[in-house]
């Protein structure tokens, strides 16, 4: 396109502000079928999405469209008028836009050292570096390499952009001998370490050849429940949720300020700070879509809801100060030791249907495709059950592990204990 | 809405692009997309208005000689030469990698003109018109009850215009399809619960018409999740309704049968085709072209034209789906199910339409064959597990059966799981009514989103569910 857009958008009177955001998107990607590469792609795209804001009879609406490279300079006049009729259909109470900020920040990432296909390569070297075992292999591989350039900038004088830098891996360790069984395992890192990567398949390659001797248990069982980060970044995530100043405006917050969350509890105490950026989450930030800054906010202390947090609009309209959307999590470390897992029966959850939350429903529960089971002697690797358990009761009980890791939006315990899960 | 105006604008630059391309790649495809697409939504003190997140206008190049498929996804073709020149730069892999490449037989190219559409009425009602149908659609259902503290009502949809192009080949397509939902957020003493109802057409005016039809349901569920309870783990029979048939026939077998997935060693049904897999009683189907839905389209992202699927027949598994390079690397005909998320995605070996088929059976004589069980509603969400073929589905919730009769008891929300064959061989009656539901989306692994449908008959299954 050659033309400025903010340009086009201030000859209309109809507009009393606007917001322009984009990102740009360079990736290369490779997927491989066992060892062979099988397609090669790249990506050279940039998305652009304005929204045109409409101050009427003291309401303020507004109308969002998408700009296209294909997009002329006439059509964005005629999208640009459209879009403002369209912010005067909406009677939405006022707000203010951010303002007079302006940002340029790059994150860190050693990905600049690398040309995308080299460092393609060198990740799926590390992650083949793991496949060394007669009985197992990667049956599939895909590599994303992406360098992002997000911006924003609006009629108010926010202008922020920031670079980022993400790798994704998708593999599927599998073991061939006897009956064949695979494991799904994503992850996202921005600073490329071979021997990490290699390490995390290389756990990956274990967990599936315990997967193969699996059994359905034989007897009931009834034993803690240890879940480990993934799916603890998911729970810490449902639950801030419902802390958002948005589900918070609209009254359907489960939680609210005050509420307790492990009343009568026996466990750690659970304290969570939201954040906009964690050194090794891939979801950090610095500013939300509209431009503003994140600031870090802790939400819950010592089981206890304190805080809520959200973006500039709901904020205002709650009157409470304005945090910014906040992609991370930060759960802080209880005292929970390898030795105090196994002083009872528990059953560790190493892969997941997917967990089921439902806070409305007081539920957690989900399908484990491998555990592996404690009786109080023997650890043996299970498969075929499911789990069940009201998440109230559930919560009160965590006890969190002193190691704490980083996930892609999450940085805590490495692993929580629970009590009260039914097991079928 | 017509064809894209843009697309038709480059369909010369596309065709020099294939024969510069061609020169050094004895496959060369371009796919064009131009996807325009809408929300409006009202809740309780809040609307808004604008472009959907469906939209996308871009290219897709694909290349082929033999080895490793080639892609590269550009927002404009430009000058063609200068295109031509940075895609066969970024062509080159890195050199460690020049000796691990696949072989795979040369893609055919047969000669195909061919324009299509499905006409729609996307565009043709005003945005105030819709605007004032969420607005007043919404403040009836806050009317409703004074414990109805959210309730939101929305329209969505999308138009759809793909043109492809090879050496031989030169489609294009234009459809749209539109969806609406109502949610109603309830709160009775601590308790909050959420209830939702859709309607789907490929015109807005019905959908508009549709969805308050749907109101006292969402009304009625609202008060029974109020008072629905957890439910007690165990092995039940169990019916379930079309949402839920679909969303075993998705998840159980529908994604075991996906063609790529068998390449990587990944689906255990590639070695049962021809078996048992399923009560006999039992038949499955998938295709762009097997019902109008949201996932239904006239050629799919690789050009090839939509297919209807016979998966399983009378409970024996007969055939699977695929993309264009699975279909390559297997030596099949590729089967129409190669979908992208966008031009900016890989194509993969996907579905679209997934239902089993309806039976014989009277819903009411299933109920009454049930001594103590439950009968499902409506998706949540779902897990496959081709390789191992364990299930995860989740239902909204559930209502109790006893002695033949459904209760006034529901529990919520029910996950059911187990093992696939187990599952399906399970199957002892289908009923003879039928219904595919048509505003889903689905992911492959965790990512990869594409709109599907699924749906079926009611099934009497025995099933785990905690």
């Amino acid at each position: 396109m050659n033309y400025n857009i903010a340009d086009i958008i201030k000859k209309n009177t109809s507009v009393s502000d606007y917001r322009i955001n984009t990102t740009q998107t360079d990736s290369y990607e490779l997927f491989f079928v066992g060892r062979a590469l099988e397609t090669v792609r790249s990506t050279s795209t940039t998305d652009t999405s304005v929204t045109v804001y409409a101050e009427h009879d003291g309401m303020l609406g507004d109308a969002s469209f998408n700009v296209f490279a294909s997009t002329t300079a006439d059509q964005l006049a005629e999208k640009v008028a459209q879009a403002a009729e369209k912010a005067l259909l909406v009677d939405n109470k006022a707000y203010e836009l951010p303002q007079n900020e302006e940002l340029a920040k790059e994150m860190s990432s050693n990905f600049t050292s690398y040309e995308p296909k080299a460092l393609a390569a060198a990740v799926a070297d590390a992650v083949f570096a793991a496949d060394n075992e007669v009985n197992s292999s990667i049956n599939a591989l895909e590599v994303f390499i992406n360098k992002n350039i997000i911006t924003v900038e609006n009629s108010r004088g926010i202008k922020k952009s920031e670079v980022k830098y993400t790798a994704m891996v998708e593999a599927i360790p599998t073991w061939n001998e006897g009956e064949s069984v695979e494991l799904y395992k994503f992850f996202k890192f921005s600073e490329f370490d071979a021997k990490a990567v290699t390490a995390e398949i290389a756990q990956s390659m274990r967990e599936v050849a315990a997967r193969s001797k699996a059994q359905k248990p034989n007897v009931p069982i009834n034993c803690n429940l240890l879940l480990n980060a993934d799916e603890l970044q998911e729970l810490f995530h449902e639950i801030t949720g419902e802390l958002s100043y948005n589900a918070v405006y609209f009254s359907q917050n489960a939680y609210k300020k005050g509420d307790n969350l492990q009343k009568g509890a026996g466990g750690d105490p659970i304290s969570l700070t939201a954040r906009g950026s964690i050194k090794g989450c891939t979801n950090s930030a610095f500013f939300d879509a509209t431009g503003v800054t994140l600031v870090d906010t802790p939400l819950i202390k010592d089981g206890e809801i304190i805080n809520y947090f959200g973006a500039s609009r709901w904020a205002q309209y709650l009157e409470l100060p304005v945090t910014g959307a906040l992609p991370c999590v930060e759960v802080e470390a209880g005292t929970l030791t390898d030795d105090d897992i196994k002083k009872a029966p528990y059953i560790e959850c190493v892969s997941m249907s997917g967990l089921q939350l439902d806070i409305y429903n007081d539920y957690i529960g989900g399908e484990v495709r491998l555990g592996y089971y404690f009786d109080g002697q023997t650890t043996m690797p299970v498969t075929g059950i499911s789990i069940s358990g009201k998440l109230s009761e559930v919560l009160a009980t965590a006890r969190l592990s002193v190691n704490r890791v980083a996930r892609s939006s999450y940085y805590g315990p490495e692993k929580a204990l629970f009590e009260g899960i039914s097991v079928i | 809405m017509a064809f894209s105006q843009f697309l038709d604008s480059q369909r010369d630059s596309c065709k020099a692009l294939v024969a510069r391309l061609s020169e050094k790649f004895g496959y060369v495809s371009i796919l064009g997309s131009d996807v325009k697409s809408f929300s409006v939504s009202a809740n309780k003190s809040s609307t808004t208005i604008g472009e959907g997140n469906l939209s996308e206008c871009g290219f897709v190049v694909k290349l082929h000689n033999g080895k490793a498929f080639y892609e590269y996804s550009l927002d404009n073709i430009g000058d063609v030469d200068a295109t031509a020149e940075k895609i066969l730069a970024s062509a080159a892999i890195d050199p460690s990698l020049d000796d691990k490449t696949i072989t795979c037989r040369t893609v055919k190219d047969d000669p195909m003109v061919k324009s299509f559409s499905r006409e729609g009425d996307y565009g043709k009602v005003a945005d105030k018109d819709i605007l004032d149908f969420c607005k007043r659609t919404k403040d009836d259902i806050l009317a409703k009850d004074e414990g109805i503290v959210n309730a939101v009502t929305a329209i969505s949809g999308f138009n759809v215009s793909k043109l492809f192009i090879t050496k031989n080949k030169e489609l294009d397509q234009c459809y749209s399809w539109i969806n609406g939902f109502m949610v109603a957020v309830y709160k009775s003493g601590d308790k909050i619960v959420s209830a939702r109802e859709f309607a789907y057409s490929d015109s807005i005016k019905d959908v508009m018409t549709e969805l308050p039809c749907h109101m006292d349901k969402l009304i009625d569920k609202l008060y029974h999740l109020a008072k629905a309870t957890p439910i007690k783990p165990g092995v039940y029979d169990v019916i379930t309704d079309p949402s839920i048939s679909g969303l075993i026939a998705h998840e159980a077998f529908g994604h075991g049968v996906e063609m790529d997935q068998f390449v990587k060693d990944r689906a255990l049904a590639k070695q049962y085709v021809g078996d048992y897999v399923a009560s006999p009683i039992c038949n499955m189907r998938d295709g762009a072209a097997s019902a109008v839905s949201s996932a239904s389209y006239f050629f799919d992202d690789d050009g090839v034209l939509a297919h209807d699927t016979q998966i399983i027949k009378d409970g024996i598994l007969v055939s699977g789906i695929s993309d264009l390079i699975s279909a390559s690397e297997l030596g099949t005909q590729p089967t129409g199910n190669g979908r992208r998320q966008s031009f900016k995605r890989k194509a993969y070996s996907r579905m679209t339409n997934t239902f089993f088929e309806a039976g014989n059976d009277k819903l009411e004589d299933m109920i009454a064959s049930i001594k103590h069980g439950y009968m499902l509603f409506e998706t949540n969400n779902g897990m496959e597990d081709p390789k191992n073929w364990q299930i995860q589905c989740t239902a909204e919730y559930g209502i109790e059966i006893v002695d033949g009769k459904l209760t006034d008891n529901w529990v919520s929300p029910v996950v059911m799981s187990g093992y696939v064959p187990d599952l399906l061989k399970s199957i002892s009656m289908v009923s003879d009514d039928f219904k595919v539901i048509g505003a889903g989306s689905c992911g492959k692994g965790y990512k990869e989103w594409v709109r599907v449908s699924d749906g079926g008959p009611a099934l009497k299954v025995k099933v785990k569910l905690a």
